[in-house]
């Protein structure tokens, strides 16, 4: 066993130090969700006789900035962040993600939605990583009498880093996704070098989603209808087999018929671009920052703070 | 069977043909012969009806004419030049198609994008596609929801984004199939004035003889993959031996118009908004609904205040725009959905235990039958449900046979469900609900998208069930025959609750949602 530091705590200390901030933060969780759902209720039918990102905070320089460089610059700093050690660095780099999704005036119910998608499994790493770490030199962990269960703070914190980073990223997202429409996005994929196909492929998808999920939602309400339940039989079984067959085989006539309606109308397997803009020096300029950020971040991670606490590894 | 016309009738032979069709035949790659010998012209500013049975080939006909598909013998000209090659690529430009579903059309991020995509593609510079597909969007009406995305609209507006996507190009000749499919009798208008305004050539397949009428002059009779007459649009509807020689003759519909069906129908118990008085001696309603409301997730609130009471052997029709909450109504009565309020079935309430034991007692067709066949014969189909509410192995095949002779389709035990007709499909989805004897039986839009002899065939079996019906439909003539009571739904409530005699008379009722429109006579 490594020379670590153990301190003894009695067993039914367990659950108030470790299951109810759990417990805490589960309920937190769903609360958040509530706030999101009931924000998300639209109220008033928008006007869309003007584009979206005209009238709904359009005006944001990351809005305005250019989207090959927004995608570029957005996914360096990503990395960035990802190849962080420490939790405090970590910690900044969320709030420097608020900072760029508050400037991107986004919708604070949105940022919320995309941090509780990723809540369940986020918290599982905080329930599991700091009783599973391995134990080494000066570690700190916390015994609970009787039960062999070992909380290492090691494992605490860097459960709490991986969040953190996880959290920053995920935050960046919506900036990134939300301030362009999706063609435009996919497009400046297409300049920066993907193939075409691929963000074709991505913008038919997207609409065609919503159609599929609108007919698996029909097909299971025509066997709900007629009595269909799960069960763990081989009738079961054979029926879903059925619905999948079925839902494949109404699939591939859609594209079918997808692919000739878009040939009747002069496709020759080509998109047209939604529009094409030169970089101009304010674009530079946002690479430069955001990434003078990252590098900023990167070195205060690895050189600054070795005596706090939180930025020992 | 009549002799078939080999050579189209041509009124005005001098003038120049735009697009034709000489000696085309056409086989499926499995073998299939779908259409042989198929001679017809399309001179500028034609408007041609293209009719016959679900299966003749129309849809085919349709997908050679514009060059998506090429024939295995003979050949399509437009212009006079062969469709292949470079000229097909240009000549697929000056023609327009209306598909069926407007979901295979709409395939561009927003609405505007979409209609601008043709235009991109006939080489129109970004700036100036947009303010066509502007323009073209406020023909149809819809240059209010240019940004929105395709799948928020409902069915009519992207069925009329779908024709604006084509207009905004200014096709030479309009190919349209099916295009008032499922279109309530308001959007339907909106679409006939739209065509009735297009100045180029026109060819139009549907089964509404009535639609195409106020809109064609020529109506090309197509049998078996083979055009059988090339009439004028008068002497097809005007001929009633024409009409019966091809299957589709819709006077069936003429001879139950005067609204006295109602008083063959059994007898109406109620039309009163309140439930029965709550006397010992009547019996509870079949379905009782009191202060009932739903709200979808997203905050619309689809049914208010939804005060219904249903007896026994009652049938009721429910009609009203697309959007009034006819569908989300259905939904709570089967037990898809839970609302808020009371909701009461054979004088029990029904909670959340109760309303995944609904089907039971509760049957329904869907508007698009193929949402309910998954299985891979039509027995199994049948059977599925029957097994579901235990009926004995043993009389399960006694029961098949019995459902399908219901429903006319002796012998189709061993058919592939996705490979029967429209209206074969219907009958079936029909039968399989028929089989579990629901003691409700819930129609969406029954007759949408059946030929008139599908529609014939359908009325005559629904007219003699004793069930209790609910009837949803945009067809004044089915709500006629088959009902004796009518509730109306406007913006999630019902705002009308009436005999169904009293609901035919007022005609102020009737123009509320526009369904006089159905109602409409040939001029």
């Amino acid at each position: 066993m490594a020379d670590a530091v153990y301190i003894q705590m009695p067993w039914w200390q367990l659950p108030l130090l470790v299951l109810m901030p759990l417990a805490a933060l589960a309920v937190m969780i769903l609360w958040l969700r509530r706030v999101v759902q009931k924000q998300s209720v639209p109220g008033e039918e928008r006007d869309w006789s003007v584009p979206p990102l005209t009238q709904s905070g359009g005006g944001s320089p990351v809005h305005r900035w250019d989207v090959r460089c927004k995608i570029v610059t957005l996914l360096v700093y990503s990395f960035i962040i990802a190849s962080l050690r420490h939790f405090a660095p970590a910690c900044a780099a969320v709030c420097l993600s608020l900072v760029v999704s508050m400037i991107a005036k986004i919708p604070f119910s949105r940022v919320l939605f995309r941090l509780t998608a990723l809540a369940g499994f986020l918290g599982l790493l905080l329930i599991v990583m700091p009783f599973t770490v391995a134990t080494h030199t000066g570690d700190t962990v916390v015994v609970f009498g009787g039960m062999g269960l070992g909380l290492n703070l090691r494992g605490l914190i860097l459960a709490a880093t991986i969040i953190a980073k996880a959290a920053a990223i995920a935050l960046l997202m919506e900036p990134l996704v939300s301030t362009a429409p999706l063609p435009v996005t996919l497009h400046g994929l297409s300049r920066l070098g993907a193939p075409d196909m691929a963000p074709q492929m991505v913008l038919l998808s997207h609409r065609y989603v919503h159609v599929f999920r609108h007919e698996v939602r029909r097909m299971a309400a025509g066997m709900q209808v007629r009595g269909f339940s799960m069960q763990t039989d081989m009738e079961t079984l054979r029926a879903i087999a059925n619905f999948l067959g079925m839902l494949f085989v109404r699939s591939f006539e859609r594209t079918e018929r997808v692919f000739d309606a878009m040939r009747a109308r002069g496709y020759t397997g080509r998109f047209h671009a939604p529009g094409e803009r030169q970089i101009k020096f304010a674009d530079v300029c946002g690479v430069v920052i955001i990434l003078s950020v990252g590098v900023a971040l990167l070195l205060f991670d690895r050189m600054g703070l070795q005596g706090w606490p939180l930025c020992t590894k | 069977m009549h002799e078939m016309i080999k050579e189209p009738v041509s009124r005005e032979p001098r003038r120049t043909i735009v697009l034709s069709a000489q000696g085309v035949c056409y086989r499926y790659p499995d073998g299939v012969k779908a259409l042989s010998g198929i001679d017809m012209r399309i001179a500028p500013g034609d408007r041609i009806a293209l009719v016959g049975r679900n299966g003749s080939g129309k849809t085919t006909l349709i997908k050679l004419l514009c060059g998506l598909i090429a024939p295995t013998a003979g050949n399509v000209r437009c212009k006079g030049r062969t469709l292949s090659a470079e000229h097909y690529d240009r000549s697929r430009l000056e023609i327009g198609v209306l598909f069926q579903d407007p979901d295979d059309q709409l395939f561009g991020h927003t609405v505007v994008e979409d209609v601008a995509f043709g235009l991109r593609n006939q080489g129109l510079p970004r700036e100036d596609a947009h303010q066509r597909a502007m323009q073209a969007l406020q023909q149809v009406n819809l240059a209010t929801l240019a940004y929105k995305e395709p799948h928020h609209l409902s069915y009519g507006q992207k069925k009329r984004a779908a024709l604006a996507g084509i207009l905004a190009m200014q096709p030479k000749i309009l190919l349209l199939d099916e295009p008032t499919t499922n279109l309530d009798p308001g959007q339907e208008a909106v679409l006939l004035d739209l065509l009735k305004h297009f100045k180029g050539s026109l060819l139009c397949v549907s089964h509404d003889l009535i639609f195409l009428y106020n809109i064609c002059r020529r109506a090309v009779v197509l049998d078996q993959g083979r055009i059988h007459h090339d009439y004028t649009m008068h002497d097809l509807v005007s001929q009633r031996r024409y009409l019966r020689e091809h299957r589709f003759d819709f006077s069936f519909r003429l001879v139950c118009l005067p609204a006295d069906s109602a008083s063959k129908a059994p007898a109406s118990t109620s039309t009163q908004k309140n439930p029965p008085a709550s006397g010992k001696m009547n019996p509870p309603p079949l379905v009782g609904m009191r202060n009932y409301a739903y709200q979808y997730p997203d905050g619309t609130r689809a049914l208010q205040g939804i005060h219904l009471f249903i007896q026994s052997e009652e049938r009721i029709a429910v009609v009203g725009e697309n959007g009034a909450g006819k569908t989300t109504l259905l939904s709570c009565l089967i037990g898809l959905r839970q609302g808020t309020g009371d909701y009461y079935f054979a004088g029990m309430p029904v909670k959340q235990k109760q309303r995944k034991r609904l089907w039971r007692q509760v049957g329904i067709v869907f508007q698009d039958s193929a949402d309910q066949l998954f299985n891979s014969s039509v027995q199994e189909e049948i059977a599925f449900g029957l097994r579901r509410i235990g009926c004995p192995r043993s009389a399960i095949q006694g029961r098949i046979g019995e459902v399908l002779s219901m429903v006319r389709l002796e012998g189709f035990e061993n058919r592939v469900p996705l490979h029967l007709s429209g209206g074969e499909r219907k009958r079936l989805a029909l039968a399989c609900v028929l089989a579990m004897e629901p003691a409700l039986l819930i129609l969406d839009e029954p007759t949408a998208g059946l030929d008139p002899q599908g529609q014939a065939l359908f009325y005559n079996i629904l007219k003699n069930f004793k069930t209790t019906i609910l009837l949803v439909s945009h067809d004044m003539f089915l709500v006629n025959a088959l009902t004796n009571r009518t509730l109306m739904m406007h913006q999630g409530q019902i705002i009308q609750d009436l005999t169904t005699r009293d609901f035919m008379r007022d005609k102020s009722l009737r123009g509320l949602n526009g369904l006089t429109f159905s109602l409409r006579q040939p001029r």
